[in-house]
């Protein structure tokens, strides 16, 4: 199948890609270059629409409850909701550290955002505005969350992962008065990482029955959340995106930036520094499909809803020290947007075929 | 033999063909050809089937301006475009052996399933019992030997009888591994598969004598030694000349043992907590090549050489600082779960044993903060928001 290059690409790296929830042709990118970018990704007509500016850095985006809401979150520290229609911003919440994740909950309504200053912010959003914020504090930076149906999967330093119910935290930030006044929720587990580096990226399955995890050392890790001893002997790792150069006798080990689960068949892609995409069936254990090198490095992958599409964010550097920044030379930057034949992303298993 | 067997012996199996990117196996060549070409070498864009991967990758670069990187469908250590395959060629020795080492033991894991359950003798008894036959020409010294053996065996309760292969992680098969390995040289050349032969799950007694066959008659190594599997060692100087094969099937017997480490066997020699390295210490034997294999194994190697701060390089799962075998056996399948590579990776780590020992790996992102987090320090993107406004907020 086909795949193309959208036009007007950001000019610097790309932190997030993100389809809109009702339509397969609306794409929100965020970048280190301050921006968000929302395209329209139509093949063959396809073009920038608008461009949000912000006064730092974006680390990440994401859509609200419908097409023309988006959240987004960066070094100015502050969690903002954009109007997309009107191009309005409004600070919801506001981090005492650059805030690097942010997701929806369309089943809820919650706006979840974390920071570098370990905190998530949970927001319920009503209308246009954040009715009620709470603070969680974390025990570790959260470097990546993710949304099931009804968890929050949070991916933390030193290989924590705390796994929250949605409706409970919900809950208790109603019950909070003041506003982003910090609350006391439990996590619903608490576990540790079955890698041994450091998490890099989660994704949760759409089926909410479990989640995925990678790590800097090219290797993802497939978990369940039910705590019985039968769900968690079935988790696993493996390892991917690496090379082995077999005349240096060297086995380059890339981190694993990206994960995105295909949100009919429930397969999932991952995206590394080697600048490969992989889809992975994970209840047959097989790859299903591994894609020719997109260009330095892949920072940011998204299905669309209908998982008709996959759009692949590339970006240089971010494996290489950057006292400076990333050198970002012309063309490095690019988002592909691929137009998937369903043999590439369905599975074998009986998991593929429930819907 | 006119009717036909339900169960195919292990020739049959291992003669089977199968495919190398994904360890199927088929019943004919011809299908395993038509299924590489559907499921490996197929063309994504245009459906053509080529004959190889490299074929595809040609084709790919010359008709769709595209390159290859892995092999589609297939298992993530035989992704690789390096080996060209072609039904059953190409394929390299250390995948076929590993393969036939694990069709063996499946095989004989279900032969031993279906004797446990139905209660018939095994068809290999009468090989075996062959064996023997032939044995039983030896001169009277092999026979005192053998029934020197097998007292002491009996003697010493020895667990080996039965235990069979189907579980690598029991300290009785490590230890029975080495007294096994002498078989071949029991002169019988019938045995094409000496791993699997010899790894049958119920040697009856008279299957035992093989083993003896090749020591003289015990000397200072009476039957009291001869159970300690260490033992079987001492009697080597006298025979030199069966070193070779021994070595040479060393390694296969190793490869059974995956989820210990090689050298393993020793420390029914090494004092516990020694470093097996430190084991060939016995005065007067001849060097032991099949044992100098380092004493952890690859895997353990990279765990140790990777695992951060949390856990103490070695102080988890290394041989050297645990205290006694069944530290060992516990550490060595810790470590095994611990990389929790499982079906997908399993066949990985046998066949990249050898590689690894001499690979370097280079992390291309190593540290303990996510490169965003590092990134928004730099000076490039530095920003520090005012927040006098909203300094009660904090």
């Amino acid at each position: 199948m086909s795949q193309f290059e959208l036009p007007d690409p950001p000019n610097d790296g790309i932190t997030a890609v993100k389809f809109a929830p009702n339509s397969s042709n609306r794409l929100l990118v965020s970048s280190w270059d301050s921006n968000v970018y929302f395209y329209d990704t139509t093949p063959d007509e396809a073009k920038l629409l608008q461009k949000f500016e912000s006064r730092a850095a974006v680390l990440d985006v994401t859509f609200g409850r419908n097409d023309n809401e988006a959240f987004a979150g960066g070094l100015d520290w502050d969690v903002r909701r954009i109007d997309l229609e009107s191009g309005e911003q409004t600070v919801i919440s506001e981090h005492n550290a650059p805030v690097n994740c942010v997701a929806y909950s369309s089943e809820t309504n919650i706006l979840v955002s974390a920071s570098f200053d370990s905190t998530l912010h949970i927001h319920i959003i009503e209308g246009a505005k954040a009715t009620s914020v709470s603070t969680i504090q974390l025990p570790h930076k959260a470097y990546s969350i993710s949304l099931s149906p009804s968890k929050l999967v949070v991916a933390m330093a030193n290989r924590a992962v705390y796994i929250y119910d949605i409706k409970t935290l919900k809950d208790a930030t109603y019950r909070s008065q003041t506003p982003q006044s910090t609350i006391n929720v439990e996590p619903w587990q608490q576990r540790e990482s079955s890698m041994k580096f450091q998490i890099r990226a989660v994704a949760c399955m759409p089926n909410d029955s479990g989640y995925a995890s990678s790590s800097i050392e090219g290797r993802i890790a497939v978990e369940w959340f039910d705590p019985s001893d039968e769900s968690q002997k079935r988790k696993y790792a493996f390892k991917c995106h690496r090379s082995i150069v077999e005349n240096e006798n060297t086995d380059y080990v890339y981190p694993v930036h990206a994960l995105a689960f295909h949100p009919v068949f429930g397969t999932f892609a991952s995206g590394g520094g080697d600048g490969v995409v992989a889809v992975w069936d994970g209840s047959a254990k097989r790859r299903i499909k591994q894609y020719t090198k997109f260009g330095l490095g892949v920072s940011a992958i998204g299905f669309s809803p209908d998982g008709a599409f996959l759009a692949i964010g590339v970006s240089p550097g971010l494996e290489s020290e950057h006292d400076d920044g990333i050198p970002v030379e012309e063309g490095q930057v690019k988002i592909v947007v691929r137009q998937l034949a369903e043999e590439e992303v369905k599975g074998k298993g009986k998991d593929s075929k429930k819907k | 033999m006119g009717k036909k067997r339900r169960h195919p012996d292990i020739e049959e199996v291992l003669a089977r063909p199968w495919c190398y990117y994904c360890e199927r196996d088929f019943d004919d060549l011809k299908i395993l050809i038509s299924h590489q070409k559907a499921k490996h070498f197929k063309c994504e864009r245009c459906g053509r089937r080529l004959n190889t991967a490299g074929g595809l990758a040609v084709h790919l670069n010359q008709v769709h301006k595209e390159t290859l990187n892995a092999v589609d469908n297939s298992l993530p250590n035989r992704q690789g475009l390096e080996v060209e395959i072609f039904g059953m060629e190409g394929i390299p020795d250390d995948v076929r052996q590993q393969h036939d080492q694990r069709v063996t033991q499946q095989y004989y894991e279900a032969l031993a399933e279906r004797q446990a359950a139905t209660g018939n003798p095994t068809p290999g008894v009468s090989g075996i019992a062959n064996a023997s036959k032939k044995t039983k020409l030896d001169d009277p010294q092999d026979l005192k030997a053998r029934l020197a053996a097998f007292k002491a065996k009996k003697a010493a309760g020895a667990t080996g009888n039965g235990s069979g292969n189907a579980t690598p992680n029991s300290a009785t098969q490590q230890l029975q591994s080495p007294a096994m390995a002498p078989l071949p040289m029991a002169g019988s050349p019938v045995q094409a598969f000496p791993p699997g032969g010899q790894a049958s799950p119920l040697p009856p007694p008279g299957a035992m004598n093989p083993y003896a066959a090749p020591y003289p008659p015990p000397t200072g190594y009476g039957p009291p030694g001869y159970p300690v599997p260490g033992a079987a060692f001492p009697n080597y100087p006298g025979q030199l000349p069966y070193q070779p094969p021994y070595q040479g099937s060393q390694p296969v017997e190793m490869e059974a043992f995956n989820t210990a480490p090689p050298g393993f066997p020793t420390n029914g020699q090494a004092p516990p907590g020694a470093p097996p390295g430190a084991a060939p210490g016995a005065p007067g034997l001849p060097s032991r090549p099949a044992f100098s294999a380092p004493p952890v194994n690859p895997a353990q190697f990279q765990q140790m050489h990777h695992s951060q701060g949390a856990a103490p390089p070695g102080a988890d799962g290394s041989p050297v600082n645990a205290t006694s075998i069944d530290d060992l056996i516990a550490s060595a399948s810790k470590n095994a779960s611990a990389t929790v590579d499982t079906t997908v990776a399993a066949p990985e780590k046998k066949g990249k044993k050898d590689k690894d020992k001499d690979k370097t790996v280079k992390l291309l992102y190593d540290d303990v903060e996510s490169p965003e987090a590092k990134m928004a320090r730099s000076s490039r993107y530095a920003f520090t928001p005012d927040r006098t406004k909203s300094a009660a907020v904090a």
